[in-house]
């Protein structure tokens, strides 16, 4: 077996570091987020949960790292239809919140399959893409060579979109587009994929508001993607959610308002404070200084990966960790966009820190493969 | 160019990182705007969020007769305001509160019901229905102090200072009028709430105090407008008349010191009444003059030297003009008659000939310098002004006619306004009501004189119309108003109406004008009664109450008399 003393000597400390971190910002800010909700009179019950969530994604973590990834991507083919398999089931045998239906009731606990559906899409994808005939030069150097990775991602990704959870299906997006770049697709076909399918979109929106084109988002998705466009003019309602975020994290300023000061957070201004808006309050609580301290954690983390990613040993290897931190990078960029008005709202967490165990779990198992890959660098290791 | 792949996964990898890096500089930035640069806004936008507004009424300004005594008044008063968001047992609360208000139980839960952060449930309750509310300390539910308007004296004076809506909003008459200074500014508490609209316990409560309004005086006297609206009911119920009017004016200033309508109404419960009750006929409405016009006519030719005490006039009971005959109301005639008898005989002829040789340029001048075209001024809504046929369509029948005070009409107010300048020896003077303002401790803000005067007739004219005048009620038409040793000048009217375009003989008005004492003339008086049933003449219907009036202001305001020599 392998000699997992020795491996952890090429553990990539700094990586760690930087999660265990980001986990207890998150506590933290969940602790100050639920200090005037308390759940049957405990103030600190979601702190503790999240507390036991984050033991259980360090134990798997752990075991993610123990794994050789070579045979986890051996396992590649299963994990992607038993993906698929559980995507299914949460759509006939999902519980519903917020309009939606996302989670599988297990016992006493709800599970979040979208969540993990980006970890499996990560490992299934990098196996896809690092099969022989994908290997050879020029293999995707054309806009009909990408077809193929299109179908192959887009029937997990459909069946999240249909959920609906626009938010995760974008994640996807983010993540196809990180590994294909970095599976070495031809930058113009990609990119100008990207750009042809972003500006018919738009155009698709423009003519459905014009003459009522049919496009597969409800009306409430796309009055929410569009609102962050012009927030005051739906306050009530889709635009409340940015309004009271921008003022929470604008009236932190530099320094914040300090811990459980906040009074939009405090006083139950901002919606869904613990989960997707938590960023509102590190903002206002933590100010300026408190939310580039941990966007600058996440570039800690993204450093990380893309250098794991470039000494990775192989194609495999190097695509598993651009995935994890394409992923993780894209959550960012839509969470916090979205929390200072820049990005519509779509409901995704912010990785570590937002309150939710399927998304810990997922998240963490995800910095275990990229740490994973990281052991096994070296092509001589027995 | 083909990379081998370790070399493509190390550039490749270095741009991933450079994306990403540009990524999450680019949302620094975004928070740098939104926290440094937008952040003092936004903290403030974050207070505003949490403040609610409870408004404070101002307390409306006192109105005072010219003697200090109140006529209008604000009470303190409750009112009971919900904030839905915090009424957890909507039900409980429904029911509570109706029972205490006696009002309808689904009407209030319907408004507790609503997403609102404030909605009234009733404004201006009784005292102990305050004290019963506060009592139950019911959540969500509070009182306000606010002002209920109160009068006082209930009718007396109410078409000037008419009376105040639910939110001391001035509607009618002076309360109207000078309603932006009566009203005030009003205040408000700014109470902290949090999302679920649940009041935060020490949190923010900035208070802004209302500046509460100014208070009036006017030159209304209590007392003297109680007279007025005495006699002026008296005589109503005696007459059966449709309307009246009594404005009493001292002729030395424009002040108004009563003007009472009937029929009247009481402004604490004005809905009550109807609408007609509320009009306030005195400068609202125009009759016609009649005899009451003469001195009109009789000043101009006077001033202009067309006509002296010497002159005799003749009057054999009508007067040929323009082929119509028009006769004069003793069947007849007067006969040879001097000035001083034309006038006390209320002589048609006479004043008929006199219009004549003043003629229609001269005549239509002094109508329009005594402000009988033209609105008065007074500080009063809804002033009316008279009729009269256009200056260039006038013909000389018309002129004959105007000079005994036919075909053409004025306002109560503008009439008297007139005459009050043959009393104070010509100057005509725009009437006024209020005359001071003062803050609510008593403080002088503001006094009020007549903005306008004018100088119509000499001193010595003025002087000697006041004489004969004084005749009049001595010896002439006016005999009914005469109090002996009260010197008292007047005319009597009595003029028929015109109903229809067509001049009426059945209906008619009744008037009486004046003023005293003949020589140093203290107060004007006016006396209008409309269609009165029976009796229709000036003499006969308001030159009592003229002089019942007379009589009793004399004493109150301490007129010397002349004593009655045996």
């Amino acid at each position: 077996m392998v000699d997992l003393r020795k491996m952890l000597r090429h553990i990539d400390w700094l990586t760690v570091a930087s999660l265990v971190t980001l986990i207890g910002v998150g506590l933290v800010f969940i602790a100050s987020a639920t200090n005037a909700q308390p759940v049957n009179g405990d103030n600190l019950h979601y702190v503790k949960r999240q507390a036991a969530w984050a033991a259980i994604s360090l134990a798997a973590l752990i075991i993610v790292v123990a794994l050789d990834y070579e045979l986890i991507l051996r396992l590649a083919p299963w994990i992607y239809w038993a993906n698929i398999a559980l995507l299914g089931l949460v759509m006939v045998a999902g519980s519903s919140a917020y309009g939606a239906q996302r989670w599988l009731e297990i016992g006493p606990i709800r599970v979040q399959p979208s969540e993990f559906a980006k970890v499996a899409m990560i490992i299934a994808f990098a196996s896809f893409l690092s099969a022989d005939h994908r290997q050879e030069a020029g293999a995707l150097g054309r806009l009909r060579d990408l077809l193929p990775s299109f179908a192959y991602v887009g029937l997990p990704m459909l069946l999240v979109f249909k959920q609906p959870d626009l938010g995760t299906s974008l994640v996807f997006v983010g993540i196809t587009v990180g590994m294909l770049y970095m599976a070495g697709a031809n930058p113009k076909a990609l990119f100008g994929l990207i750009g042809g399918v972003l500006s018919l979109g738009s155009l698709a929106i423009y003519l459905h508001y014009r003459i009522g084109l049919w496009i597969p988002l409800r009306e409430y998705q796309l009055r929410r993607l569009l609102s962050f466009l012009d927030p005051g003019s739906d306050l009530r309602q889709s635009g409340y959610h940015t309004h009271q975020s921008q003022i929470a994290i604008g009236s932190g300023r530099l320094f914040g308002k300090g811990l459980m000061a906040g009074s939009q957070n405090q006083l139950n201004f901002l919606p869904q404070r613990h989960t997707d808006f938590i960023f509102s309050v590190i903002g206002e609580e933590a100010g300026f200084a408190g939310a580039v301290l941990v966007l600058g954690l996440f570039l800690l983390l993204a450093w990380r990966g893309t250098v794991i990613a470039a000494r990775a040993k192989d194609k495999a290897g190097s695509l598993l960790a651009i995935g994890v931190v394409s992923m993780l990078v894209f959550h960012v960029l839509v969470n916090v966009g979205m929390a200072s008005g820049i990005m519509p709202v779509t409901g995704l967490p912010l990785p570590f820190i937002s309150s939710g165990g399927s998304s810990l779990l997922a998240n963490c198992v995800a910095v275990g493969l990229m740490l994973n890959v990281d052991m096994r660098r070296f092509k001589i290791y027995f | 160019m083909e990379l081998s792949y370790g070399l493509l996964q190390r550039r490749r990898a270095g741009l991933m990182f450079m994306i990403m890096t540009v990524i999450l500089i680019a949302l620094c930035g975004r928070l740098a705007w939104l926290q440094l640069v937008l952040g003092p806004g936004l903290r403030e936008r974050a207070l505003e969020v949490r403040l609610r507004d409870v408004p404070v009424e101002a307390k409306r300004g006192t109105i005072y007769d010219r003697q200090g005594r109140e006529l209008a008044v604000s009470i303190d008063v409750d009112s009971v305001f919900a904030i839905p968001t915090q009424v957890r047992d909507k039900e409980g609360t429904a029911a509570n509160l109706a029972a205490i208000l006696n009002m309808d139980r689904d009407w209030i839960l319907e408004r507790l019901m609503r997403q609102e952060s404030f909605t009234w449930i009733k404004r201006k309750i009784e005292a102990d229905q305050a004290a019963q509310i506060r009592e139950l300390r019911m959540q969500g539910i509070d009182l306000t102090q606010e002002s209920r308007r109160v009068y006082p004296k209930g009718q007396l004076a109410a078409h000037v200072i008419g009376f105040a809506g639910i939110d001391s909003q001035g509607l009618e008459g002076i309360e109207v009028q000078y309603d932006s200074w009566l009203r005030g500014v009003p205040g408000r508490i700014s109470i902290e709430y949090d999302a679920r609209g649940e009041e935060i316990p020490q949190a923010v409560h900035r208070y802004f105090p209302p500046t509460d309004g100014l208070s009036l005086v006017l030159t209304i006297d209590e007392t003297i407008q109680y007279i007025c609206e005495r006699e002026l009911e008296t005589a109503m119920v005696g007459s059966g008349a449709k309307s009246g009017t009594v404005i009493a004016m001292d002729p030395n200033t424009g002040e108004i010191l009563g003007l009472a309508n009937y029929p009247t109404y009481d402004p604490n419960n004005y809905q009550a009444y109807p609408a007609a009750s509320r009009r306030n006929y005195a400068v609202a409405d125009t009759f016609t003059p009649g005899s009451t016009f003469k001195p009109i006519t009789a000043a101009g030719a006077l001033e202009d030297g067309l006509i002296s005490w010497n002159n005799r006039f003749f009057c054999g009971g009508s007067l040929l003009i323009s082929g119509h005959t028009i006769r004069c109301h003793r069947t007849g005639g007067h006969g040879s008659q001097t000035l001083m008898e034309v006038i006390e005989n209320s002589c048609n002829v006479g004043f008929m000939t006199i219009g004549m040789k003043l003629g229609i340029e001269r005549l239509y001048d002094y109508v329009e310098t005594f402000g009988l075209t033209s609105k008065t001024g007074i500080d009063l809504p809804g002033e009316a002004q008279g009729i009269i046929i256009p200056r260039a369509k006038a013909k000389v029948l018309d002129l004959a006619v105007m000079s005994f005070g036919q075909s053409l009409t004025v306002t109560p107010l503008q009439l008297i306004t007139a005459i009050s300048a043959i009393a104070n020896g010509g100057t005509v003077l725009q009437p006024h009501i209020a005359k001071e303002l003062r803050t609510a401790d008593g403080a002088l803000v503001q006094s009020f004189a007549s903005k306008k005067e004018t100088k119509v007739i000499a001193e010595q004219t003025a002087r000697e119309l006041s004489e004969a005048l004084e005749s009049v009620v001595e010896n002439g038409t006016g005999k009914r108003a005469y109090i002996e040793g009260y010197e008292l000048a007047g005319k009597t009217g009595t003029s028929q109406k015109t109903v229809a375009g067509r001049v009426s003989s059945e209906f008619h008005v009744a008037s009486f004008v004046g003023f005293g004492p003949a020589r140093d003339p203290q107060v004007a008086l006016l006396v209008v009664i409309d269609e009165p049933v029976g009796a229709y003449y000036g003499g006969q219907l308001a030159a009592p109450v003229f002089s019942n009036v007379m009589r009793d202001v004399y004493r109150y305001l301490g007129i010397p008399v002349l004593l009655p020599t045996q």
